[in-house]
């Protein structure tokens, strides 16, 4: 019966292969942003593979034959208990349904124990007990099961390394033993937050070090300051800071904060008021390669304020990181502000960025837009050509302020959406695909761009017209989702435009199609230059045949630079797309350090890696030369600052292992 | 001076556009030979797109009848290179001038100045490298200062201009009196008042001026009924619209106007036909007002949407809104909507027609009866307001 139900179901457990493939690793079932609860196993046995990202990997990498069955494999199917709360997580971001994954994962474990039942037992050697020494044996593995789900990243110019060993340590303590055993054994290593960078930063062929037990959150609110571990989240920061009337500058919701800064500083659009890299930071602790501890703010640390055009090596692990916090007002709102043209746009943005108004700008392209708004790629295909081609909005800028702020841009007198337009346009966005009456908004655009906008009771009318519900926006999405959504919808703060930006739990859409690949550059806010950019990448994509878009633009440094961002997109199970998306992103960069070296302005993301903790005037103002691609790094030198405080074993982790000689034994 | 010796044909520029293809498909229907002047557009030739057009119109062309030239009008010499427009130039054709930037915002000042004033210097040059027997420049009624009782077919008097249409075919004209007599070509101005479609078959390829204030309406009528029908109708009973027991929609909508006039329509067809008739027997120099001695009003036109539409409540009320008024929202979207086009509402200027009706025999335009409007509004509304085109690409409603 069962070889039936597969030869009939052929074509099913193909979908369910797609579907594991296509996980695009945002890490978005890791925190419970939607309220629905986050996987148990996953919050019980930590290691990303027992959160339902990991298990869509282990099924591919199963199914392909990638890794043999152990005992990890049957320990992480069997600890999903079918909840399916993963669909609902996975799936306002991403649209897919992992619970079909799930399912089919025990399946195959079920299968493979009728007919062969082998298990591939897991090669625990020395090195793994010294590990296991320092972090208990429970969180530290060799297992393929565990080890295949931190090997790889969808982004299309990482090469997947498969890690020996992962492990989890769970004090300050155990980071610092870690680092110290791993550099005396010339054992090469990579801090792993969510990798949410999708850059492949998180990957090693050695060992892994997973830091999301490091979950500490404390305030100290009588000096504006939150200290938080490496393991903690932005969205879970974020919704701890704003129980208590505060907002902290972070990056996208799975992100771990102190992972985000140290791999490039914050990048948000609340960067426009609150800076980037060290500008939000207290201060921060770190445990250097050598093990020794040091803090930023101490005399005679690395100095990691400074930036270097050249790159930078890791100077070790964050392990805490002091923030501030930022007070709130009540009268906080956001208005969309359409343009038909790019250059109005940044012309705009830095008009308010140069005069303070608004504490987060953005100036967003019709995809990024459309892809936040819409519950569904479909839907959001439809709204992006409706405010794109058929309204004339080839980009919206974003500005977020208290009332006298977004009084000030009102007076500024461009056609605006405001709040209540907004959530108007989301909850009404299936209705919007048919609505005849956008000819005439079209026709009244014609002699004055978005006039209609401006006209008395439009919003009242769009109401009207829209008849705008979370049922009605719950109508687009999978039957079996639509109760769920409707509830979700049915919170104020999913259609806010305050609260999306701050919790951004949303701008993992825009990778919903097609991973994206994004090109993040530090230039001046100016129109020509960003435009040659724009210009060139979109050519070097339209050469390749690859999706691009204008991501987003946010005004720092008061309105003289931005952070811009242009997108890639590829499909990342398809080779051909992937090969396409690698040479664009070579010749891109080549753009990049053309335009670095003419202009002396620039700086490229790829440069910040390691530093995002420096001083936002060493990134953006320092003269020093910019750097090439493949240049040497410079060494961090270690300094050995203070002894770290003492194990948890109470000694020599080698001690841990019997019958084997520790490091000063063999030494 | 009469018409040009036979074959040498008419050169016609805007013939892609409303105003400008109905005489193009008349001339070719006659059998004259036509050269269409156009700019290159993305993703269709020009020969395609006049192609298409005499499809839409249901005229075939003989063999070598039909010539489309992509040009632009600001670079000299068309931009094209010089053994083209010298060959261009040996035909000695008669031109036609009709394209035009209809927009009224002066936010669109510098588009507008280039397509209806600049361009003037390179065809007329063009008219007179070719020896054109006549230049006849499409121009526009509303040249003539508003708030005159009488306005004349003679050039145009400085004054205040509603928006910047008026403004740049004034200026068009003089420019082209001053062009024309410089370089010794004979021309004439031709000003059609507000023009729809056929009042004979009701068909149109594009659907602007009376038609924006139907469809504007008539999609405004479908949002209060969506609401009334499948949303329970709170929101359109909070602006006093309801839908009584026979399914007419009571929408209250208040038009103020500054005071009473009339609004001057005529058909394309009557557009055509006169402007042919003028064209043959143009006097150099002259000036023809194509316009309707019997304009309509906007009580006419109200109860001719509300009859068409199935809805009451469209009220004309002259004079300034009273103070503190506060619109509805289909009031307030449908006065955006209006704005532009207010100054032709309640006009009171009388065009005299004296050369047009010498040239024209004394023929007149129809008047907008009910059966007329119906006839041209329900033709587009079966092609969806032009929307059905734009879809499918082309420029054009589906028939």
């Amino acid at each position: 019966m069962k070889e039936a139900m597969r030869d009939e179901s052929g074509r099913e457990l193909d979908r369910v292969l797609s579907c594991a493939r296509n996980c695009r690793h945002y890490a978005m079932c890791k925190i419970d942003y939607l309220g629905s609860g986050v996987c148990a196993s996953g919050l019980a046995k930590r290691f990303v593979s027992y959160y339902p990202q990991g298990r869509m990997d282990l099924y591919a990498a199963l199914r392909e034959g990638t890794i043999p069955v152990t005992r990890g494999a049957l320990d992480i199917a069997d600890g999903c208990n079918l909840c399916g709360k993963c669909d609902y997580q996975c799936y306002f971001v991403t649209g897919l349904r992992p619970t079909i994954v799930m399912r089919a994962l025990k399946q195959f474990l079920s299968d493979h124990a009728e007919a062969s039942g082998i298990i591939e037992p897991t090669t625990e050697d020395g090195f793994l007990w010294l590990l296991r020494g320092i972090v208990g044996e429970e969180w530290a593995t060799s297992d393929r099961a565990i080890a295949v789900t931190y090997s790889h990243d969808p982004c299309p110019v990482a090469a997947p390394k498969m890690p020996a060993y992962v492990v989890m340590p769970g004090t300050t303590a155990e980071v610092a033993a870690l680092l110290r055993l791993l550099r005396e054994n010339g054992v090469s290593w990579t801090a792993r937050g969510n990798g949410t960078n999708i850059l492949g930063f998180e990957l090693s062929d050695g060992v892994v070090i997973d830091l999301n037990r490091l979950q500490d959150i404390s305030f100290n609110e009588s000096s504006w300051s939150v200290r938080v571990g490496p393991g903690v989240s932005a969205f879970e920061l974020q919704r701890a800071a704003y129980q208590r009337g505060y907002r902290v500058n972070v990056a996208e919701p799975a992100a771990l904060v102190c992972a985000s800064i140290i791999c490039s500083g914050i990048l948000s659009l609340f960067a426009t008021a609150y800076g980037t890299c060290a500008d939000n930071v207290i201060d921060a602790q770190f445990a250097a390669p050598n093990g020794h501890l040091f803090s930023l703010n101490q005399k005679d640390a690395p100095n990691l304020f400074a930036f270097s055009s050249s790159g930078a090596q890791s100077p070790g692990i964050c392990v805490s990181a002091d923030l501030k916090l930022h007070a709130m007002t009540a009268d906080e709102a956001g208005v969309l502000v359409p343009f038909e043209t790019l250059e109005n746009a940044l012309h705009f943005a830095k008009d308010c960025a140069l005069r303070r108004i608004g504490f987060a700008i953005g100036v967003l392209g019709a995809e990024y837009v459309s892809s936040f708004m819409a519950p569904t790629q479909e839907l959001a295909n439809q709204v992006k050509g409706i405010f794109r081609d058929k309204l004339g909005m080839a980009c919206l800028v974003l500005v977020l302020g208290d009332r006298y702020a977004l009084q000030s841009v009102r007076k500024m007198g461009h056609p605006l959406i405001d709040q209540r337009l907004f959530r108007t346009l989301s909850l009404g966005l299936p209705m919007l695909g048919n609505a005849g009456w956008l000819d005439l908004l079209a026709q009244l655009s014609r002699d004055e761009s978005f006039s209609f906008l401006t006209t008395e009771g439009f919003a009242e009318l769009a109401e009207t017209a829209l008849a705008p519900s979370p049922a009605l926006l719950a109508s687009a999405v999978d039957p079996e989702l639509r109760a769920f959504y409707e509830t979700v919808y049915s919170r104020p703060e999913l259609t806010d435009l305050v609260w999306l930006n701050m919790f951004r739990i949303t701008s993992s859409r825009v990778g919903r199609e097609k991973h994206f690949f994004p090109l993040l550059i530090y230039l001046p806010l100016e129109f020509g230059l960003i435009d040659e950019l724009c210009r060139e990448f979109g050519a070097i994509a339209g050469r390749h045949g690859i999706k691009n878009e204008l991501g987003f633009i946010t005004p720092i440094d008061c309105g003289k630079r931005c952070i811009f961002e242009y997108d890639y997109y590829a499909d990342q199970c398809d080779p051909d797309d992937i090969g396409r998306v690698r040479q664009a992103a070579q010749e891109a960069g080549s753009l990049i350090e053309e335009v670095s070296a003419r202009t002396g302005t620039i700086r490229w993301l790829r440069y910040v890696l390691y530093q995002g903790f420096c001083r936002k005037e060493n990134l953006l103002y320092a003269a020093e030369a910019v750097g090439t691609w493949g240049v040497e790094r410079e060494e961090v030198p270690p300094v050995p600052l203070r002894e770290p405080p003492p194990l948890r074993c109470g000694g020599d982790p080698a001690a841990a292992v019997p019958g084997k000689e520790s490091a000063r034994e063999r030494s | 001076m009469s018409g040009a010796a036979a074959g040498a044909g008419f050169v016609l520029t805007g013939a892609t556009g409303f105003l400008g293809s109905h005489p193009m498909a008349a001339l070719v229907r006659r059998g004259d030979r036509v050269l269409v002047f156009g700019r290159p557009c993305k993703g269709s030739s020009l020969q395609k797109r006049v192609a298409g057009l005499l499809d839409w119109f249901g005229v075939q062309s003989g063999p070598g009848q039909v010539e489309a030239a992509e040009v632009d009008l600001l670079k000299p010499w068309l931009g094209l290179d010089p053994a083209r427009y010298d060959e261009l130039c040996s035909r000695g054709s008669r031109i036609v001038h009709l394209a035009s930037d209809t927009r009224f915002s002066r936010a669109n000042l510098p588009q507008s100045l280039d397509t209806n004033v600049h361009s003037l210097k390179e065809i007329i040059r063009f008219a007179q490298k070719s020896r054109a027997p006549f230049f006849h420049h499409v121009s526009t009624a509303y040249v003539g200062a508003a708030g005159r009782a009488s306005c004349p077919e003679e050039p145009a008097a400085t004054g205040d201009f509603a928006n910047i249409y008026e403004e740049t075919k004034a200026r068009a004209e003089a420019e082209v009196a001053a062009r024309c007599g410089e370089s010794g070509v004979a021309y004439s101005i031709l000003r059609p008042s507000i023009v729809y479609g056929d009042a004979r078959t009701g068909r149109a390829n594009s659907f602007t001026a009376l038609y924006h204030h139907v469809k504007a309406l008539s999609l405004i009528r479908d949002i209060y009924l969506g609401d009334l029908l499948s949303q329970g109708g709170a929101r359109s009973r909070a602006c006093g619209i309801r839908l009584d027991a026979a399914g007419v929609l009571h929408l209250p909508l208040r038009i103020f106007l500054p005071q009473r006039g009339s609004v001057n329509l005529i058909p394309v067809d009557y557009f055509v036909g006169a402007a042919l008739q003028v064209m043959e027997k143009a006097r150099p120099g002259c000036i023809y007002h194509l316009t309707s001695d019997t304009p309509s009003n906007m009580e006419e036109l109200a109860s001719y949407c509300g009859t068409f539409l199935n809805l009451q409540g469209i009220q004309i009320i002259y004079g300034d809104p009273p103070g503190g008024w506060l619109p509805n929202p289909p009031e307030a979207l449908f006065h955006k909507f209006i704005e532009p086009y207010r100054p032709y509402l309640s006009d009171t200027r009388n065009f005299e027609r004296r050369n047009t009706d010498a040239a024209t025999a004394g023929q007149l335009p129809p008047r907008l009866s009910y059966q007329v409007f119906q006839r041209c509004m329900e033709y587009a509304a079966r092609v969806n307001w032009g929307s059905e085109a734009q879809r499918n690409g082309s420029s054009l409603p589906v028939r």
